[in-house]
């Protein structure tokens, strides 16, 4: 199959300062009263953590601060000031911030990320959380000697969608990752927009989610996928006919078997017109497709949106139950030319605790098992795997490739990008207090669209680079050469550095 | 000691079968999954198994050709090499043979020792499968034997396994049984090697199956000529991909029972574990092979009549378990008490083949879970011949009919009744059976009855159509009054001439009908009367009204005949012509371009489009709309799918008239457009509907309005399972008959005084006279308008009664004038298009009455559960005063 492998243009990355005035950090600095103001730490400092001051100077961003890691600089502040009157502490805050999957290392880079376009110097844990299963134990296998140093232009981060060979248009998209469905409703409009149009600028898609097309989507039509789920809020012929991607959801792997819940307070009147329902009073989508209790009525469902747009591709959104492969297997054969799996690590706050740690099958396991058996079927490659669920960083996303995904679809990190701080409160009273997942008129103002839409595209932008910078240690040319190399991953408790020939990356 | 109960015996002397548990936990392997489609027949005379196929190959979207099989019961002596009584008294023993070296072993083993062997061959084939297109695996081969269990050998089972107090009979059944059991253990099982299996052993009745479509089954095994009374055939979807042996394939056998099944139940291991109490443990690792299991084990084990047992399969539950009378509660809790856990829970189908000994009966059962999770029709036609039918769609049931008739003429192309059953309901209890008793020596006759024996029948003293009688000459007088009628046809006058028809059509016999059918045909070769002959011919076939000595279905047959010779003579899209209306079908397709002069109503021939895909029927519709036709007349469909989708929004002022069996998902998505469904419609109508109009001269399926936004519908019949779940907006929809169950589950069409959407509920059926009249209870069901936020029904209840406890959340408020002022435009409306008149509604028991006292509100309340947090409202109070 022919991919296009010649990148088109990306933006470029535009450092965006946080919204906040005090953004939080791993570090503490604070300037005692003893401070004369020479302005020493003003001029050291190379991270811009100090701004001057007419009684002592200011620290304006100590989230960029390198940290104790510092001391070895000879433009260590803490050291040079003449006066001793600066302290340098780890933040307090920063213990109590985020969770064992979430952890505040993981929130703290992507912040980063999507402020600067760097890689975080701080001494940030960028590529695993501290979940001490999963992705978090899962290690890359390098091999020792170093290949070819390719410039990163000549490296692939491409994927086709539709591998089926059928009458369908080709899709490409640059990135080997799409965003994935937050409804209009859950999230803002702000919110909603901003992704879609970082997923038009990345050359990828963003989806929907349930719960309509807002109109002002519409000038991104070709980089929407539209969601179908067992709701049908907001499903339109029109809004079918409009993208080149229909997403039909069954499930999430964050609550799988309990369908959907809108509770009251998000339905606004402007929410309530979108889905033309009643304001104020909880929506529920179905756990099922009332129309679907079996294969064929799944095929029927499909061959229903492909009679209405003959264009589009289909994608069939699942959970990981244990017999995730026969679903896979069930939904390539019903005419889906991409399959979702949705692992259990995912969800926001608005998925119940119990159902998110306790219900679906984890991403490492389902995506090896689906793609060994869609290969023993001889169809592994007709149709496209994607996977999501708790895809938090580029590592992660390089993992479930290399397990056997051809791309992933995420969520959760675009918010991160918008300064989601994970206080799992998305569902309460009118949701989100940082202007997120909210839907409240005023809380929604608390964003801005292009300051929004530059965060997410500056973190995949870095993401990409680090992806790439992987490919290249590998030896590869192409990310579509690392879906399913089983042999350059590793458990942690399962490997040793000294039985492998390789070098693992710790 | 205790003596043992026939049950224990039985259940104690399958011991042995425990093997077969420890096999599979050693294998560590898991039951397999998938969906399907299934159908059913069975007729007074035996038919041939090609009759099978047109269901079949109709519902190939149902399966994906990795397995498919056929039963049939009820066979032909001759035909099998063997006289009556060893037909009859034999068991037909058949075995699938994978390995032919197999042969010797398994019969050394598991024949020759127990068995007197009257008959014996290999079925005949045809020579290479791979001259059945499809067809990539070689079916088996298959060896069929007519056996009787040796005296000595049953003897000796019967002590050795203490089995004395069983009749001989009773022995003899067991005897075959567990020989099966063990055949398949040793020689196939999902578990082990699969050399053979034995595909059916009952008597009077035999099985096949294959790996491909079933109809290639009938093929394989030359079955043209091969006829039975029954006949019932599967299409497998398994959703494992590669497939070489159909031993998953269904149907799977009981003893003297064969079932197919749709559907996938959430229970299987619960099932499993009851059977695994009861001694027998599945070797095929599919839901259907467990389920025809508890059958047997509840029919031959336990004894318990065909009632019973359709209790334990598919219990009677909530309001509906209240409504039965007392004696039956105190049986069915028993029943449900013992046996929930061989209960299958989710969503099946089953239709099952049975040769009932004790009765001396063939039958044909269709049983659907309690939920109607899957679809189903039932169907009788009853004339020289009967017929009964069940099936998966109704236009598999037409098309069965259609190859019955072509071959026959004592069959029609319509059946007298088609039906859906209420899962585990106090009306019919979620099941039909179909029996075939021996009503004169060597007669067969076709009686229906539901779970609790209420009969299902044809109206009495009127005579179906045959199409091969010759038709007399007609009498100058009936010419004349003809010629009087046609006369003055115009569009403008269809209705008074109905009117009139409908007076006289009573008296009239077949010959004089079809006499009027003719002219009007004729008449309709003018262009200008094309129309209105079409118009009268619609309404004809729409409306109710009595038909005299005539059967209801006939007439429909002759109508539609009638219909269908005006469209095949209207000129084609590539043809000169300067009519107003050109035809279409799937030769002259790409032909298709835009109206020229004064062309207008494109008529679309569906014949030989598919389903669905690049070549579907609704696809013609679509781009033919998108080059700016605007009027559609579709004929000659046979299920083809999602009529109306596709054409995109703002379609107002598109109008579609639907004949023939149309297919799933019709009118889902349309935004404006007006479509007639002319008769019956299926499955999953008007899904995400926007606007426009739809009008169904009939039942509708399952899910119909799931997710809707608006529309204006009006349903002449019945509305199965599930009609307008999570609708939302502005639907406003007229039914006429009742709706199975979850009517407006999760309603949320806001205030229907405010633009929002609301129902209808008439709650009427027809008489066999064409009249409406009342249901006993407007809604039967135990889930209405459940969690339901918005919108409202309006029920014609005026005996009061629904009761709240129907109601799960919502409340019956009194109906006022002003909710008479809303529905009265669309009872209208509906009165225009059906004929069902204001004031008949409004007359209960000869006496007019007012609106509200026929009418009823039920509408939402504000549940606590779905509405906002209470401390979001303080902050709100709070923030006003501040």
């Amino acid at each position: 199959m022919a991919i296009n492998t010649e990148t088109q243009k990306l933006p470029e990355i535009k450092p965006l300062k946080s919204r906040f005035r005090n953004a939080l950090s791993k570090y503490r600095v604070t300037i005692t009263k003893s401070c004369n103001n020479c302005g020493l730490c003003v001029t050291l400092c190379p991270y811009g953590v100090y701004k001057a001051g007419s009684k002592k100077p200011r620290v304006i961003a100590e989230h960029l601060c390198l940290g104790f890691p510092c001391k070895e600089k000879e433009f260590y502040c803490v050291n040079r000031c003449p006066e001793k009157a600066i302290q340098l502490t780890l933040n307090p805050a920063f213990e109590i911030l985020g969770d064992k999957r979430w952890s505040a290392d993981l929130l703290a880079s992507a912040w980063h990320m999507a402020e600067t376009g760097e890689i975080p110097y701080q001494g940030l844990n960028y590529k695993t959380g501290n979940s001490g299963g999963g992705f978090d134990k899962l290690r890359f296998i390098f091999p020792k000697e170093k290949g070819p140093d390719l410039p990163d232009e000549e490296v692939s981060t491409a994927i086709e969608l539709n591998r089926s060979g059928d009458s369908r248009p080709s899709v490409t998209i640059q990135v080997p990752f799409y965003f994935g469905g937050m409804s209009f409703g859950s999230v803002s409009i702000v919110t909603m927009l901003s992704r879609v149009k970082a997923a038009a600028a990345l050359q990828t898609f963003c989806c929907t989610g349930e719960g309509g097309y807002p109109e002002e989507l519409i000038p991104y039509d070709d980089h929407i996928i539209t969601q179908i789920a067992t709701g049908l809020f907001g499903v339109r012929e029109e809004t079918i006919k409009r993208v080149r991607i229909v997403e039909f959801k069954y499930a999430q792997g964050a609550k799988p078997g309990l369908g959907g819940h809108l509770l009251g307070d998000k339905v606004t009147a402007r929410v309530a017109s979108m889905r033309e329902a009643v304001a104020g009073t909880a929506l529920f989508s179905p756990f099922p497709f009332h129309s679907v209790y079996s294969v064929e009525d799944h095929k029927k469902h499909v061959d229903w949106i492909k009679e209405t747009n003959y264009r589009a591709l289909v994608s069939v959104k699942v959970s990981t139950p244990s017999d995730v492969d026969m679903v896979a297997v069930g939904s390539y054969y019903a005419g889906a030319h991409i399959v979702q799996l949705d692992g259990s690590y995912g969800g926001t706050g608005a998925a119940p605790d119990i159902a998110k740690k306790n219900i679906a099958m984890p991403l490492e396991y389902a995506v090896p098992k689906v793609h060994k058996f869609l290969s023993e079927e001889g169809i592994r490659d007709k149709v496209t795997i994607i996977a999501s669920g708790g895809i938090r960083s580029a590592y992660d996303m390089a993992k479930a490739i290399a397990l056997g995904a051809d791309g992933v679809c995420l969520g959760t990190a675009d918010l991160v990008a918008l300064e989601c701080i994970r206080c799992h409160h998305c569902e309460s009273g009118r949701g989100c207090a940082r202007g997120i997942a909210t839907t409240d008129e005023e809380l929604t103002k608390l964003m801005e669209l292009e300051w929004a839409t530059q965060r997410i595209i500056n973190m995949y932008l870095v993401w990409r680079r680090q992806l790439i910078a992987i490919l290249k240690r590998l030896g590869m040319k192409s990310v579509t050469e690392l879906v399913g190399r089983f042999d350059v991953i590793g458990h942690l408790d399962y490997i040793k550095q000294e039985d492998l020939e390789g070098e693992l990356e710790l | 000691m205790k003596k043992k109960s026939s049950v224990e015996a039985i259940i104690d002397s399958r011991y042995h079968f425990r093997e077969a548990d420890k096999l599979a936990k050693q294998a560590g392997i898991e039951a397999q999954e998938g969906g399907c489609g299934v159908t059913g027949f069975a007729c007074s005379i035996p038919v041939s198994g090609r009759h099978i196929f047109e269901p079949s190959v109709q519902m190939h979207n149902r399966g994906n050709g990795k397995g498919g099989g056929l039963a049939a019961v009820g066979l032909t002596p001759a035909q099998l090499g063997v006289d009556k009584n060893t037909l009859d008294n034999d068991f037909l023993l058949q075995v699938a043979i994978l390995d032919e070296t197999v042969v010797p072993e398994m019969e050394a083993r598991f024949i020759r020792p127990h068995f007197r062997v009257a008959h014996e061959a290999f079925l005949d084939t045809i020579d290479d499968y791979r001259d059945i297109p499809g067809l990539d695996v070689k079916p088996p081969a298959v060896k069929r034997y007519f056996v009787r269990v040796k005296p000595e050998v049953l003897a000796s089972f019967q002590k050795e396994r203490g089995l004395e107090m069983l009749t001989y009979e009773k022995t003899e059944e067991e005897f075959i049984f567990q020989n099966t059991y063990q055949l398949n253990l040793a020689l196939y099982s999902a578990l082990g090697e699969k050399r053979a299996f034995v595909l059916s052993h009952g008597k009077n009745m035999m099985i096949l199956k294959i790996v491909g479509y079933a109809e290639k089954v009938a093929q394989y095994y030359k079955l043209e000529n091969f006829n039975s009374h029954i006949w019932i055939a599967h299409q497998r979807y398994p959703t494992k991909g590669r497939v070489w042996h159909p031993g998953g394939a269904h149907p799977f056998i009981g003893m003297n029972e064969a079932l197919v099944h749709n559907g996938d139940f959430a229970n299987y291991y619960s099932v499993s574990d009851y059977l695994r109490q009861r001694n027998i443990y599945p070797l095929f690792l599919t839901d259907t092979e467990v389920s025809v299991h508890v059958f047997d084990l509840l029919n031959r084990v336990y004894g318990y009549p065909l009632e019973y047992i359709i209790e334990a399969l598919a219990p009677t539950g909530e309001m509906d378990f209240d409504h039965l009378p007392e004696d039956k509660q105190r049986i069915y809790r028993q029943i449900q008490t013992a046996h929930i856990h061989g209960s299958p829970d989710g969503p099946w189908f089953f239709i099952i083949a049975r040769n009932d000994l004790q009765k001396k009966q063939f039958q044909l059962i269709g049983i659907t879970d309690t939920a109607m999770l899957r679809p189903q029709v039932f169907a009788l036609q009853k004339g020289e011949i009967e017929i009964g039918l069940v099936c998966s769609e109704k236009q598999a049931i037409d098309a069965t009919l259609e190859s019955l008739a072509k071959e026959d003429p004592r069959f029609g192309t319509v059946a007298d009744h088609y039906w859906n059953a209420r899962g585990g309901s106090y009306t019919d209890g979620g099941a039909f059976i179909f029996n075939l008793k021996e009503s004169a020596a060597g007669k067969l006759s076709l009686t229906c009855a539901d779970k609790f024996g209420k009969p299902v029948d044809v109206p009495a003293g009127q005579t179906p159509h045959n199409s091969s009688a010759k038709l007399q000459t007609v009498g100058a007088s009936h010419k004349e009054h003809i010629k009087d009628i046609l006369k003055n046809l115009t569009e403008n006058n269809i209705e008074q001439i109905f009117a009139g028809l409908k007076e006289g059509l009573a008296s009239w016999d077949y010959s004089e009908f079809s006499y009027f059918l003719d002219q009007l045909v004729t008449v309709a070769e003018k262009d200008e009367l094309k129309m209105p002959a079409v118009s009268l011919l619609s309404l004809l076939l729409d409306r109710r009204y009595p038909t005299g000595n005539m059967r209801r279905r006939s007439v429909l047959q002759l109508i539609s005949e009638a219909l269908d010779s005006i469209f095949r003579k209207i000129p084609g899209i590539d043809e000169n012509s300067k009519s107003v209306f050109r035809r279409i079908d799937f030769n002259t397709r790409p032909s298709l371009r835009g109206p020229k002069g004064p062309e207008q109503v494109l008529v679309t021939d569906a014949g030989k489009f598919q389903p669905e895909g690049e070549d579907a029927f609704s696809r013609i519709v679509a781009d033919a709309y998108a080059l700016g036709w605007k009027q559609f007349i579709c004929f000659g469909q046979r299920g083809q799918r999602f009529l109306g989708c596709g054409l995109g929004a703002d379609t107002k002022g598109v109008r579609i008239d639907s004949f023939g069996s149309s297919g799933d998902y019709l009118a889902s998505g349309i935004d404006g457009l007006e479509l007639h469904v002319h008769g019956n419609a299926q499955d999953q109508l008007g899904q995400i509907m926007k606007a426009g109009k739809l009008v169904v001269h009939g039942d509708v399926g399952q899910t119909f309005m799931y997710g809707a936004k608006g529309g204006e519908v009006y349903v002449l019949g019945n509305a199965a399972g599930r009609p307008l779940i999570n609708a939302v907006g502005k639907p406003r929809v007229v039914i006429n008959g009742t709706a199975l169950d979850y009517l407006a589950e999760s309603f949320m069409a806001g205030d229907p005084f405010n633009g929002g959407g609301f129902i209808v509920l008439n709650g009427l059926r027809f008489d066999n006279n064409g009249k409406a009249v009342p249901l006993d209870i407007p809604y039967p069901g135990s889930n209405l308008f459940s969690l339901a936020s918005g919108g409202a029904i309006f029920v014609r209840d005026p005996h009061q009664s629904i009761v709240p406890e129907q109601l799960n959340g919502g409340q019956i408020f009194p109906f006022n004038q002003r909710a008479w002022k809303l529905i009265l435009p669309y009872l209208k409306e509906n009165e225009r298009l059906f004929g069902i008149t204001i004031d008949e509604l409004l007359t209960v028991n000869g006496k007019k009455l007012t609106p509200d006292q026929v009418y009823r509100t039920i509408g939402a309340v504000k549940l606590s559960v779905l509405s906002g947090s209470a401390a979001l409202a303080m902050n709100e109070e709070w923030e006003e005063e501040d």
